[in-house]
């Protein structure tokens, strides 16, 4: 018996119903919303997980006609695998938002949130399953827009402002580009259905490109990166959640669905992954270790994450092309595999972050320290998202990067192009430097939030928040561990999903063997050499070379953890410290110390900057022909028809 | 695990030869500095001493601070079990490159937030560094690795490592540069000099000994010990590549073969000391450069490997 499109229909209209009853009702709308938000998650997962390995069609006749191609709708392994993600997440922002409101009340409209929010996730979840072109298009903008409004929520602050005309900005570029590049497609082929559609004809290279831009921009790929650090700390953290754990994903389905499913590729496309994919990763982690916003570090990461995924599908592309199908396959599980771990852990850490604003209503990373104690409970889950975002095992970070690691060691030892063995043993030496980077950046703002003494009286004041607010990130927590140690029939599961696949002989990866020894052994040491000290322990202050109590400001704050980092790249970070020491007798007491950190997008001051300049330049010369005068619009018509009667004369 | 005779070297390996590594080191500076110096074993001793005393915890830290010590103990001892000795298979089978490097990152993860939990700015300093350090020598040491396995055409580090001599298809000038690249990125990650001085006094110049200024007791023996099997990791998979490299010019016998990686070993600790007695410790902003060698030697052997890898 087969369940898969009532389930899916009833997610679709309980979220619709939601988002309506949000704006129709007056009161006591929140719990019922999140009951019915919560309950389409729920149908919607059950419905993924019915899909299986299943593939069916299902169009939506009569009124629901969409001008030119009907409302289609496609069940298959890959959208189900998405839309179990989809539902996953969406769950739990849903069920984190009635807790995390609280905290914003009086700040944001709740009905405005509760309506954009069920249309995001209506349309992420069209987005997933469209079967033809138009539904994409009109599930693509039902997503961009409620997501910018749920970005705006704080218009009256001008960083809210800010923020929502970047990233307006940011999807109605990747809108266009999707949208031109659908119409030429569409001009070839001669239908809106993309069963019909083959994105990777050499002739088609300009419209496919235009599709990938577009994907590009909507993922926060270098350079088109800019607006993910102002996106998501202006949002609310459960809406971050989803932006960074699902929204970015939609890009990363698209591109799999249009280019990659078919076992085809474009080896054009294949470099141009794999360019920007490994310039996102460094970019990414490199600025997220300077930053000291932990939305904006994480949003920074997210950056990092996207790009290691899309490397990973220039690699399945450039595989697919040299007809290397083990690397194929191997590349393929690996973007879907970091795809949901990046979704479960960054989702994770979202959520621990928007606990931590309501607890300590501040964001910045040097007001915080010393939460463990406070706020036990988000510790632990932070702890593992954190070890999971830098990739270490057992945990499922770990699992996607090794994929990626696999899939490049397996290219750097293949029997193809010289270029591209030398270019895979570089890359492999690059994600290195980024894993390594991107634990430095993860240990940095593990410790500095929670370790350490408290750097604010809000920070010392702070408590546990409440019961809600603490399982949702503990159950993401825990899936992450269990989708580490576990990976194995994951990864033979998604292998399955690749048409190339035939039985290829993955490497095996005794990841839980592992994580199962390390445990024995610690527990082991634990009670030999640990434990029985533990009467034998003396408590005292910590080593202040003897001059008197450390003050919580003589600490490593997330400036000076990252100092050498920023003295090393400073070219890139634009980086510069201004030291200002004053006073009468200045080198021995010196009244007045003041050290300043400045850093510098360099893209937005370089690049963005100048172009926006200049497209403001060209706006000022070209108004000049809409001076609003009845007479010159007169003029202009009869020139047109007068020109268009020259060239019709003339051919 | 099951108890063979070839099992039971390896366990009598991991227990003498790490605190014998590191009193040869001490005893072979003493001499260069005309001193007596300690016993051979006096680390040992002193592990004894460590376990049997009692402990000071910062009134600041918490749970952290404890488990760190703890984890990069069992993580190291792991590491030690699964990876190859010259002639033995590792009881723990199925470690791979990666997954190698990311248990060593774990222990890295916990080393350094245990290390920021007291609050001290001597001890978070450090922890910076260390970060910065590490995630720059990373890619030398991954390369290095990775070369090896390219050879090989596995990254299996038991298909890698630990294979008889006849069976062994990687050629020379890989196992020597790998060889080379590894002894660089230990010295960083072994904060030795010229990178760190593991033996001055001024909190503000360490690295290693700085982050666990708080430990004491059994808390700083556990990382004291643990230390011990890192050096001894890190000498053991360089001592290997070189006897590797030595058995294409010489042959040598199969019984010789895990004596002469002890031998090699020992060397290489004489090697560290001589470094340690007549350089300095380079200023901070100079290690970068230093790395670099290691980065470079890295990346010649990654391209023999390509070059021996298309002509076999």
């Amino acid at each position: 018996m087969n369940f898969v499109t009532p389930l899916f229909l009833a997610a679709f209209m309980l979220l619709l119903a939601s988002a309506v009853l949000a704006i129709v009702t007056r009161k006591k709308f929140s719990l019922v919303c999140v009951a019915l938000t919560a309950l389409a998650c729920v149908f919607l997962i059950s419905g993924a997980l019915q899909i299986g390995r299943s593939d069916s069609l299902w169009k939506l006749s009569g009124p629901f006609y969409l001008g030119v191609a009907p409302l289609s709708f496609r069940f298959d392994a890959l959208s189900a695998v998405f839309s179990a993600l989809l539902g996953l997440i969406a769950l739990c922002a849903a069920l984190f938002s009635h807790a995390y409101l609280k905290h914003l009340s009086g700040r944001i409209n709740q009905k405005y949130y509760w309506c954009s929010l069920n249309l995001f996730v209506l349309g992420m979840l069209g987005v997933f399953l469209a079967a033809n072109a138009i539904t994409f298009l009109v599930s693509w903008e039902i997503m961009s827009l409620s997501s910018a409004a749920l970005v705006v929520w704080n218009f009256s602050e001008s960083k809210g402002q800010k923020a929502a005309l970047i990233y307006l900005g940011a999807t109605r570029l990747a809108t266009a580009f999707l949208s031109a590049g659908f119409l030429w497609f569409h001009h070839a082929f001669d239908s809106w259905d993309f069963a019909k559609w083959h994105f990777n004809q050499a002739d088609l290279l300009v419209p496919s490109m235009m599709v990938a831009l577009g994907l590009f921009i909507k993922s926060g790929i270098w350079p088109f990166h800019i607006w993910l650090p102002y996106a998501h700390p202006s949002a609310p953290s459960s809406v971050s959640a989803l932006m960074s754990g699902v929204m970015v994903k939609v890009a990363v389905y698209a591109l799999l669905r249009f280019f990659l499913i078919d076992g085809s590729g474009s080896i054009y496309l294949a470099w141009v992954c794999i360019a920007l994919g490994a310039i996102s990763s460094f970019w990414g982690v490199l600025f997220a270790f300077v930053q000291s916003d932990i939305k904006k570090l994480l949003a920074y990461s997210t950056v990092e994450n996207l790009g290691m995924i899309f490397l990973a599908a220039g690699i399945c592309l450039y595989a697919q092309v040299a007809q290397l199908k083990e690397i194929a396959a191997l590349a393929f599980v690996a973007v879907i595999f970091h795809s949901i771990n990046h979704g479960l852990f960054k989702s994770l850490l979202f959520f621990c972050a928007g606990a931590i604003d309501s607890a300590v209503h501040s964001r910045k990373l040097d007001s915080l320290g010393g939460l463990i104690n406070k706020m036990p409970a988000t510790t632990g889950s932070f702890l593992i998202g954190s070890t999971a975002a830098s990739a270490l095992p057992p945990l499922n970070g770990f699992v996607g990067k090794w994929l990626i690691y696999q899939s490049l060691f397996m290219l750097a030892a293949s029997e193809t192009e010289r270029a591209m063995n030398v270019l895979a043993m570089i890359l492999i030496g690059l994600l290195s430097f980024v894993g390594g980077l991107a634990l430095a950046v993860f240990a940095k703002m593990f410790a500095v939030v929670f370790l350490g003494r408290p750097r604010s009286p809000a920070a010392e004041n702070a408590s546990e928040c409440s019961k809600l607010m603490n399982a949702i990130p503990a159950a993401l927590a825990v899936l992450c561990l269990v989708c580490g140690c576990f990976a194995g029939p994951l990864i033979t599961y998604f292998c399955r999903m690749h048409p190339l696949y035939s039985a290829v002989s993955l490497p095996s990866l005794p990841i839980g063997q592992i994580a199962f020894l390390f445990l024995a052994f610690a527990i082991f040491f634990y009670l030999a050499f640990l434990r029985k000290n533990g009467e034998r322990i003396r408590y005292f202050s910590t080593w202040d070379c003897g001059y008197g109590s450390l003050l919580p400001k003589m600490q490593v704050n997330s400036q000076s953890f990252a100092h050498s980092v920023g003295t090393i790249f400073g070219h890139l970070l634009q980086y510069v410290t201004h030291f200002e020491i004053g006073g009468h007798d200045r080198r021995h007491f010196p009244e007045r110390i003041k050290a300043e950190t400045v850093m510098i997008s360099l893209l937005e001051s370089r690049i963005y900057g100048p172009a926006l300049a200049l497209v403001r330049l060209l706006n000022r010369h070209f108004s000049k022909l809409q001076a609003g005068s009845i007479h010159l619009y007169l003029l202009y018509v009869f020139l047109v028809l007068v020109a268009m009667i020259v060239i019709e004369v003339l051919a | 695990m099951i108890l063979t005779s070839a099992n039971l070297v390896f366990i009598v390996t991991l227990t003498i030869m790490p605190f014998l590594l590191i009193g040869v080191i001490k005893k072979i500076k003493a001499c260069f500095q005309n001193r007596v110096g300690p016993p051979v074993f006096q680390s040992l001793y002193n592990l004894v001493k460590l376990f049997n005393k009692d402990e000071i915890l910062s009134k600041d830290c918490s749970w952290i601070f404890r488990s760190g010590p703890l984890i990069s103990f069992s993580g190291m001892l792991l590491l030690c079990l699964s990876v190859p000795w010259l002639p033995l298979q590792p009881p723990v089978p199925g470690c791979d490159i990666f997954l190698f490097v990311y248990v060593l990152a774990l222990i890295r993860f916990f080393s350094i937030i245990s290390s920021i939990d007291a609050g001290s700015p001597f001890s978070s300093f450090a922890a910076s560094r260390e970060a910065t350090l590490s995630f720059l020598a990373e890619p030398a040491f991954v390369l290095a690795l990775v070369a090896l396995g390219i050879s090989a055409h596995s990254s299996d580090l038991a298909l890698i490592f630990g294979q008889p001599i006849e069976n062994n298809r990687i050629p020379l000038s890989v196992w020597f540069f790998s060889g080379l690249a590894l002894f660089l990125s230990g010295i960083v990650e072994l904060s030795r000099m010229p990178i760190d001085d593991p033996s001055t006094h001024l909190e503000l110049t360490m690295v290693h000994e700085a982050m666990v200024i708080e430990n004491s007791g059994p808390n700083l023996a556990l990382v004291e010990w643990s230390y011990a099997l890192k050096l001894l990791l890190f000498f053991g998979l360089i001592a290997q590549c070189f006897v590797y490299s030595l058995s294409k010019i010489i042959a040598l016998p199969p019984l010789l073969l895990p004596l002469s990686v002890l031998v090699v070993m020992l060397a290489l600790g004489c090697l560290t000391a001589m470094i340690e007695s007549f350089s300095v410790k380079l200023s901070w902003g100079k290690n970068p450069d230093f790395i670099a060698y290691a980065v470079s030697m890295s990346l010649l052997s990654s391209l023999a490997a390509f070059a021996m890898n298309g002509g076999s």
